[in-house]
Formats: structure tokens, C-alpha cells, sequence
């Protein structure tokens, strides 16, 4: 142990002599942050997509052909609306609400059962309300959906009216359709807005939650040190291949140290450096932008199972590569297309479909979305797929990693 | 007492096509002796050495080092040995202290032990002064005694020194000969590579010339100058009558030949210290002045080139 911990040691000492490093590691994913994050204007969340809807319709109809839920739901998954709302159909609430909690949908809208013996009723009080239950940080698609409904509820509620109002003045002999229309109207004015019983009530997955503002500069600065991290990784891992062509590799194997003790006090190395540059990042963040990047135990394990999976990474293309130009090469290509796959530039608050899917075969998409779930609050119980699935990723690459390194270095 | 033993030992890259770098070479190294492999560039000298470190696994046969081999227990025989690798092994941004600190702790040293034994290597390398500049600031000599000093370090049995004065100054190379020759009377085993004649001569209890991965002699210096048949050749010039002179050496006691060319006179000998004497006694006795003599030994570079036909530069 002490040797793996003297090879890390002298690694580190190494990269913290190293200028141009320390300023791709640590000046450059800041200074990226602040560009976008300026020009996404700071604050709230943008949208890039249709807003991902899902539909729980609980309602069973009034009778007679009369389903007002049904209309409802209708209206949200109509052609009409395929470019603003891409809406999928849940048999339950819970269903719907998971959709949000998952990251599949940005909202849920939850016709509630009874909503056509309110809507075709004649009782004036009933009350009926449609439930949207939002991801805090999809505020102009939440909005949006809101708007729909909420217009929705409002002709449904001019319809009861009228027919009310129609109702109240009763069959008038001789009069004119225009006469009759102007009795309704009268009558409707005259009951007070009693008929304004259909509502949109909000929920957020949590409590209090909805009302946090997640900024774009968050968002934004989570996934750059992600894809930071990788590229900080890649330039500690990389001191494998120099010590190779400068023989200090080669003199470590002729002296009593164990393969798996250097290559241990490698992999420690790259841990440390990416752990250490995630904590300035983390700290600059809060300091310079303000980013309440949420609770600690999230913040933590995020932190450190995004160090793994850029350390193992770094590792394993180290493992493949024959020279540091080659792997820096390869590295950069690599993790370029993973962070263009899992949204280390767009965040995953509006991903959808395909995007969506693909995003979760990598395993900075899941850290993405780790980090988001943690910027609105989420604990470590709310994250947990987020750092299992990478810390998968992490094993599998370190043992692949170890297994090449085995061989070259045999 | 063998603490060396090298037997039948084979390294083929790529088998069953590749090339066959080293060809079943074996050989001895007594406790305390400084054995030398010459030979040239691409002989095979690295290729042992790596498979004497356990860097490359042998294809065939084995090394016992200190009683432990090289293919069964390789992490005893890393604690018998010392390397020095032909280029400088050394990270450049740390200084010579922090290096050896480092490699001392890689070979298992810590504590007072450590930081004593890297105050005894620097004074052994006189880098004391330079100890906390960094290696990037050394002149190629002062790396070199590092590279060296860090196979130091944990008081090896073997050190193996891989071409160590490639490419440095005379002086530095003068230094660190003399701290082989130093070592030597410490009791330390050494096997030495090189590809250059007067090293190897100057150094070495036993050379092994090694040509395209085979051993093709061994034996102290005068046991493989012997193989060239030929005595030493002393040439010289006098200030008149050459050829008189000529005829005059060729009656004295222990010259075998001689020969003219042009205007100088060219003797062979087998004792060129007993020859000279006589030599200059019967000039003086001519009436001539000898202005000029050299003797040249056999060489190694004669008994590489008698037994492969080409010169050990080439």
C-alpha cells in the first residue's frame, strides 16, 4: 500500500508542476461554463424539444358518448400539437408521475376520475382538478403544458356555462336565436363566475422543490466538469505511456514492485487529481456563479463515481494506445462523441426519444442526469440508478483496463 | 561460487518467425567479479540484461541469480539485483534527492534507513551539492551517476550496467569507471555491457563476446587475445639507416619479424617489455637514433574481428 500511495504521490506532485494541465483541467471548463451560461441568459431552464407529456386519464366518462377526459387527452396527443408536445399515455397516476420522476417526461397531466359528471353536470359548485406534476427545472415547458390545459379547462368551462345559462332562461316562444343567446349570456354574468369549477393544480416530485430555481450555469458548469474530468483523467493516465518511452516504466518492473501495485498507484493518482479538480470546480461554482449544487451525499457520490468512471476510461484507451499523442488522439475523439451522446452540453431536462435512450448508454448521460436530479434537491436515495450504472461502467472499464495492462507490461 | 548462472538462454520475439535475439548463451559470474558482455550494437546485450532483470520473459532456458531463477521466482531475484539501464530511467521534474527517495522507497526501503542510504548514494555520486536541483538541469554525466546511483540504493549483490557511458563526456566516463572499479573492491558483483573494446578491457575479470545473439568467446582478456595468435607489433623510426637497423633487430632476442614499410619499422614480439631495451641498445650501437616507437597489444577489437571477419564498430 505505501507504494501505491508513493507512485500516487509522485504523480501528483508531478501534474501539480504542470501548468498547461492545471489549466485545462481547472480554468477551462470555468471559463466554458460562464460563456454558455451567459449566453443561455442564467436562471432558468431552456428548452430544446418537444415537451415530454404524460397523460393518466382516470376519468370514466359521464354517459351518453360524454367524455370530457378523454377530450383532454385528445387535445395533448393530437397531430396539431406534435411539435410542442411529445405526449405519451400512462394507465395510472403513479405511472405518470414516475415518467417525471424517471426523466421521461417533463410533466404529467392527471385527469382525475369524475372529471365528465363535473364537466356535463349541472351542479354549479362541483369542482374537478386536473393534476400537473412538473420537473422543477423544465419551467418553460411546465408552463406550457399549463398554458394548454389550463385553456382547455377554460372552454369546458364556458361550455357548462352556456349550456347553464341556456338552462336558466328556459324556452322563450318566438324569440330569436339572438335573443335566446343574449338571455344565456345575461344569466351566466349574473351567476358570479360560479361555473369556473375546472382547475389546473400543480405538484412537483417534492415538496418545496418546485420552487427552486436550478440555473443554467449549474446545469451547464455540472457538465463540463464531467467532461472536464475525462480530459483531466486522460492527461494524468497518460504519464503511463511517458514513463514507458522514458524507461522509468521498464526500471519500475526490474525493481521488487508488483504489477498491480503500479498500476494500483496509477489509477490512484488519476482519482485523486479528477476528485481534486471536480472540488475546485465544485467550490469555484458556488464562489463565482452562486450554484447551490444541492445536498452533500449526492454532490459526494456524483463526485466520486464520476472520478472513477473518467479514471478506469483514461485507463483502458491508455491501455490500447502506444504512444501519448495516440491517446490523446483517441481519448479526445472518444470523448467527444460520449459527450455529445449523454448531453454533457445540453443537459437532459429536455431530452427526448432516441436522444434519450442513447444518453443512457453512456455513462456520463446517467451522471448528467444525476447531476440534475441533485441541483433541484435530490438525496442519494433519489440518484441511486444515476451512480450505480456508471460505477458499473467504471468497474467494467478498470477490469478490461487491468487485463490489457497485464498483458503489455507482462 | 556462482552467483550467476546462466544457462541455454533463449529469447525469441514473435515465434515461431520472429527474430531470435538471443541464442542459447550461457555463462558463470563468480561473487565479486565484473564480467562484461561486449559485442555491437544488436548482439543480444540488452535482450540478456532484460531477461536477467525479468523484463522479458525467456523462451527457453534459465538464470539463477542469487539462487533464485529468472523464470519461477522473479520478485527475489528484483531484490538481489540492481539495474542500470542503457538510457537514463530518472523522472527529469524531480530533483536527483527527490528521484532517489523515490526508487529507494520502490525498492522497499522508508525511514531513517531511506533517507541514510540516499545521503550515502549522493556523496557516492558526488551530487551532494546538486541534490535539490532537478534531473531536466543535469549534464548528461550527472544524469548518468543518478541513473547509476538509484541501482544503488538497496545494496544489491548484481548490478547490471547497461552501456552506462553512451554518450557522455571523457571526464564523467572516467568517473564512473572508476566507480565501477570502486564497487568492485566492495565486493559487489557486477555484469557490464558494452560495445566498447577498451571498457571492456579495462574493467572486466572475464568478457563474453557475444555476436547476432550467440556467445562466441569468453575468457579473461589475455586467454581471448591468445585466440588471435599474434604477438604485440611495436613500430619505429630512427633517424638514418633503416634498413641497417632492420637487419640488426631482426638478430635480437625475442623479435620474430621484421618488416619495412615506407620509413618506419614494423617488429612482432611476444614480450615487447623485455624487446624495447634491446631495441634501443642496438641502435645506439648502429650510430642511430630511434625517433618514434609504438607497441600495440592484440586487441579484443583483433579477436572479434579473427573470429567474425568484421570490425566490432561495424
Amino acid at each position: 500500500m505505501t507504494k501505491v500511495l508513493t507512485i500516487a504521490w509522485k504523480d501528483l506532485r508531478s501534474t501539480a508542476r504542470n501548468m498547461p494541465a492545471l489549466v485545462m483541467m481547472l480554468v477551462a471548463p470555468l471559463a466554458l461554463a460562464s460563456l454558455l451560461g451567459f449566453a443561455f441568459g442564467g436562471g432558468s431552464g431552456f428548452d430544446i424539444a418537444a415537451i415530454k407529456v404524460a397523460v393518466a386519464d382516470l376519468d370514466t366518462g359521464a354517459g351518453a358518448g360524454r367524455n370530457a377526459g378523454a377530450d383532454v387527452r385528445d387535445i395533448l396527443t393530437s397531430k396539431d400539437l406534435k411539435d410542442v408536445l411529445a405526449t405519451s399515455v400512462k394507465s395510472s397516476a403513479a405511472a405518470a408521475r414516475k415518467a417525471v420522476d424517471d426523466g421521461d417526461a417533463a410533466v404529467a397531466v392527471i385527469i382525475p376520475q369524475g372529471f365528465s359528471a363535473t364537466v356535463y353536470g349541472a351542479d354549479p359548485a362541483a369542482t374537478s382538478q386536473v393534476e400537473l406534476y412538473r420537473n422543477p427545472t423544465s419551467q418553460i415547458g411546465g408552463s406550457i403544458v399549463e398554458g394548454i390545459v389550463g385553456q382547455v379547462l377554460a372552454n369546458f368551462d364556458g361550455a357548462r356555462a352556456a349550456a347553464a345559462g341556456a338552462v336558466a332562461v328556459g324556452p322563450q316562444d318566438g324569440a330569436s336565436p339572438a335573443q335566446l343567446a343574449a338571455s344565456a349570456a345575461q344569466a351566466y354574468s349574473r351567476s358570479g363566475g360560479m361555473w369556473s369549477g375546472l382547475e389546473v393544480s400543480e405538484r412537483a416530485p417534492r415538496a418545496g422543490k418546485s420552487e427552486k430555481d436550478v440555473s443554467v450555469t449549474g446545469q451547464i458548469l455540472a457538465g463540463m466538469m464531467v467532461f472536464f474530468m475525462f480530459f483531466g483523467a486522460a492527461n494524468v493516465a497518460r504519464t503511463i505511456l511517458t514513463e514507458d518511452r522514458q524507461g522509468t516504466m521498464p526500471r519500475l518492473f526490474t525493481t521488487p514492485t508488483r504489477r498491480g501495485t503500479i498500476i494500483g498507484g496509477k489509477f490512484v493518482a488519476v482519482f485523486a487529481t479528477i476528485t481534486a479538480q471536480a472540488v475546485v470546480l465544485l467550490i469555484a461554482g458556488r464562489l463565482i456563479f452562486g450554484i447551490q449544487w444541492g445536498r452533500l451525499d449526492s454532490v459526494v457520490l456524483l463526485t466520486l463515481v464520476a472520478a472513477g468512471v473518467a479514471g478506469s476510461l483514461a485507463l483502458l484507451i491508455i491501455a490500447f494506445a502506444k504512444t501519448p499523442a495516440q491517446a490523446g488522439a483517441i481519448g479526445s475523439g472518444i470523448y467527444l462523441v460520449l459527450a455529445l451522446l449523454g448531453g454533457n452540453f445540453t443537459g437532459t431536462a429536455q431530452s427526448s426519444g432516441i436522444f434519450a435512450t442513447v444518453q443512457r448508454l453512456t455513462p456520463n448521460g446517467w451522471l448528467i442526469q444525476g447531476w440534475d436530479t441533485t441541483l433541484r434537491g435530490g438525496g442519494a436515495g433519489d440518484i441511486r440508478w444515476q451512480v450505480l450504472v456508471p460505477l458499473g461502467f467504471a468497474v467494467a472499464f478498470f477490469f478490461f483496463a487491468v487485463l490489457r495492462m497485464r498483458r503489455r507490461f507482462a | 561460487m556462482s552467483i550467476v548462472e546462466v544457462k541455454e538462454l533463449r529469447k525469441q520475439y514473435d515465434p515461431p518467425k520472429g527474430v531470435l535475439a538471443v541464442d542459447g548463451v550461457s555463462f558463470d559470474i563468480e561473487q565479486g567479479e565484473i564480467f562484461s558482455l561486449l559485442g555491437p550494437n544488436g548482439a543480444g546485450k540488452s535482450t540478456t540484461i532484460s531477461m536477467l532483470s525479468c523484463l522479458l520473459k525467456p523462451s527457453g532456458g534459465d538464470a539463477v541469480i542469487g539462487g533464485h531463477s529468472v523464470v519461477s521466482d522473479s520478485q527475489a531475484v528484483k531484490e538481489t539485483i540492481g539495474v542500470v539501464p542503457q538510457d537514463i530511467a530518472l523522472y527529469p521534474d524531480m530533483s536527483a534527492r527527490e528521484n532517489l527517495v523515490f526508487w529507494g522507497r520502490m525498492y522497499g526501503l522508508s525511514g531513517d534507513a531511506l533517507k541514510k542510504r540516499v545521503d550515502e548514494v549522493l556523496e557516492l555520486i558526488t551530487l551532494v551539492d546538486r541534490q535539490k536541483d532537478r534531473i531536466e538541469k543535469f549534464s548528461g554525466g550527472m544524469k548518468r551517476r543518478v541513473n547509476i546511483g538509484v541501482a544503488l540504493l538497496h545494496k544489491p549483490k548484481v548490478l547490471y550496467l547497461d552501456e552506462p557511458t553512451v554518450g557522455i563526456d571523457p571526464q564523467s566516463r572516467r568517473s564512473i569507471l572508476d566507480g565501477i572499479l570502486a564497487l568492485r573492491e566492495q565486493g559487489m558483483t557486477i555484469l557490464y555491457t558494452t560495445h566498447y573494446m577498451a571498457e571492456a578491457q579495462e574493467l572486466s575479470d572475464r568478457i563474453a563476446i557475444v555476436d547476432h545473439g550467440k556467445m562466441i568467446a569468453l575468457g579473461t582478456h589475455e586467454e581471448l587475445v591468445k585466440i588471435v595468435g599474434e604477438g604485440a607489433r611495436v613500430t619505429a623510426r630512427v633517424d638514418h639507416y633503416l634498413e641497417a637497423m632492420a637487419e640488426r633487430w631482426r638478430e635480437v632476442q625475442g623479435v620474430q619479424k621484421v618488416d619495412i614499410e615506407e620509413d618506419e619499422a614494423i617488429l612482432l614480439t611476444d614480450d615487447p617489455n623485455e624487446v624495447l631495451p634491446r631495441l634501443f641498445e642496438a641502435a645506439a650501437a648502429a650510430g642511430s637514433r630511434i625517433t618514434e616507437i609504438n607497441v600495440t597489444e592484440p586487441n579484443l577489437e583483433m579477436v572479434f574481428l579473427h573470429l567474425t571477419g568484421r570490425a566490432l564498430r561495424d
